[in-house]
């Protein structure tokens, strides 16, 4: 079994520190949460994972390849998606064509055929339209595969956007405030997805604010302060830890 | 009945030649770059294909093969830089390609014939080799738009960082569109040598960058329909109303600017959504 893992990561923008030292790793078939207050460089952290801010220190390695200078398409190939904090969805395309581009990265007809849309090209989409719908069932949205992305109330674009990350099959996926803005009952719906993609032995990334949902989901616990981490271990030990408590609440409520 | 097709065939000749071209032009708008060089990748394939039967006195089918690649060629050459650029910035640069061209065309008096332009090319292809160019051309935007690559290009247009984070490689995915925007242009303007006796350089410039964006932008830009709607209308328009033909240019500039004010995605595209709306409302209404 594989894992994620970083090593030393920093990331420094001219003078500020937005990342030091950072050491983290997420096994296969578990979820592992990072927490912090606003501006302790959680976003950071992923778009550096992800190829999408280049990293001035460190190293980012999945199983023993190093990923931390790739660019972001190849980290992608190399078997990691993420969601995104404010949701990107493609607005002016369906919710079924929002899904389906996850796919590409298993897209296997070559160029040719897709230009001349050769029948190898054509029955792969029409294959890869058939494996989005039975996507977008699991995610209970079949009946809005239709539909202007754009359109969908904010817990169901979650969702969309889930799908699609799920789409590429990736072997660890991170998730950026997943649940922002969500109530219970959809923010429990969401749990159940998350818990059955470690079941199905993918690691994952849980990056919230929301320190009860944490506490539920993960099995393990980072927490991130002004771009250094200041504490790790289970939930319990952690939510315990006097330095995280000050770190969230201020010094003065810590007596 | 007979002299009223026959008299109209010169516009339809101009109608597929056109096509090609607004293709050429909408092929890099979907793939998420404002590339506005199709008018001198054009001139290119134009002149090589001119050149190759002037000066050489070769088959018309190497001319216009020439024409594609060299067309095809400049076309991922200028790919190169321009990936580095975003925007407007890449709408500044195609510009000034689109003036070096000229420029160059100018000054290269013995191959190109200068400010004369380009004489005495046989006329070698008629309103059928046309058709099937146009149609050919046609099915392969049509294939690209249902496949992979259409997928792909869109995600590009819309978001490059969900396009990255799937896994898309944005710089040879545009460098493709690129290719193909070129090799299209340089097989129409091959194909404009080949079919109009001559060829004049400033045919290549400014003015034909501002009629084949015009066709996309006024048919629309994220379906086949688009350019195929946009080139009939604008070829159309001036014969209808004599008096307008005159001041075509102008006619273009109030069209563009309506258009873009109140039919922002183009006829051809707006007609689509509404019709998709349309029909998930009669669904959704049978449902409940």
């Amino acid at each position: 079994m594989s894992t994620l893992k970083l090593t030393n990561l920093s990331k420094r923008f001219g003078g500020v520190v937005a990342s030091d030292d950072v050491n983290l790793s997420v096994p296969a078939g578990k979820i592992i949460g990072l927490i912090g207050p606003n501006g302790a460089g959680k976003t950071t952290i992923v778009n550096m994972i992800t190829g999408m801010l280049p990293v001035s220190g460190g190293h980012i390695h999945v199983g023993d390849t190093d990923i931390t200078h790739a660019p972001a398409h190849e980290i992608s190939r190399a078997g990691l998606a993420r969601t995104f904090q404010n949701i990107r969805l493609l607005g002016e395309a369906t919710v079924l064509e929002n899904v389906m581009i996850g796919f590409h990265r298993h897209e296997t007809s070559s160029t040719l055929a897709a230009l001349l849309s050769l029948p190898a090209a054509s029955s792969e989409t029409a294959a890869l339209k058939g494996r989005t719908l039975a996507l977008l069932a699991e995610f209970d949205l079949q009946d809005f595969a239709d539909y202007p992305a754009s359109g969908l109330s904010y817990g169901h674009q979650r969702k969309v956007e889930m799908a699609r990350a799920m789409a590429a099959e990736p072997d660890f996926v991170l998730l950026d405030e997943p649940i922002a803005g969500m109530n219970d009952v959809e923010s429990d719906a969401l749990a159940e997805i998350f818990q059955r993609l470690a079941a199905n032995g993918k690691g994952v990334l849980l990056i919230e604010h929301n320190v009860r949902f944490v506490a539920k989901m993960c099995s393990y616990v980072y927490v991130l302060d002004g771009g250094r981490l200041i504490s790790e271990g289970t939930p319990d030990d952690v939510l315990k830890d006097p330095t995280v408590i000050s770190a969230y609440l201020g010094d003065q409520h810590h007596a | 009945m007979n002299g009223l097709v026959a008299g109209y065939l010169p516009l339809f000749d101009i109608y597929l030649i056109h096509l090609g071209l607004a293709f050429s032009q909408y092929i890099v708008l979907r793939a998420g770059v404002f590339s506005l060089a199709t008018a001198a990748f054009a001139g290119i394939g134009a002149y090589t294909a001119g050149i190759f039967a002037v000066n050489l006195g070769l088959h018309p089918a190497l001319g216009l093969l020439a024409g594609t690649l060299t067309g095809m060629a400049a076309a991922i050459f200028l790919s190169v830089p321009l990936a580095r650029l975003r925007g407007v910035y890449q709408a500044i640069a195609t510009v000034a390609f689109i003036q070096i061209c000229l420029s160059l065309n100018i000054y290269s008096e013995n191959l190109t014939g200068g400010a004369m332009g380009l004489n005495n090319i046989p006329k070698t292809v008629g309103t059928g080799t046309l058709f099937l160019f146009a149609a050919l051309a046609t099915y392969l935007i049509w294939g690209i738009e249902r496949g992979r690559l259409g997928r792909a290009f869109n995600t590009i247009r819309q978001d490059e960082a969900v396009a990255a984070s799937l896994g898309i490689n944005i710089t040879r995915h545009q460098m493709l569109a690129f290719a193909i925007s070129g090799a299209l242009a340089g097989l129409f303007g091959g194909l404009e040598a080949y079919h109009s006796y001559a060829l004049d350089p400033n045919q290549f410039g400014f003015h034909l960058l501002i009629t084949t964006l015009s066709y996309v932008i006024l048919g629309g830009r994220n379906s086949v329909v688009g350019p195929l709607i946009g080139t009939a209308i604008l070829i159309i328009l001036p014969e209808i109303a004599r008096p307008l033909a005159e001041n075509r240019m102008v006619i273009y500039g109030i069209m563009l600017i309506v258009v873009i004010n109140y039919l922002p995605k183009g006829i051809a595209d707006t007609a689509i959504d509404a019709i998709r709306a349309r029909r998930l409302k009669a669904r959704g209404d049978a449902k409940s």
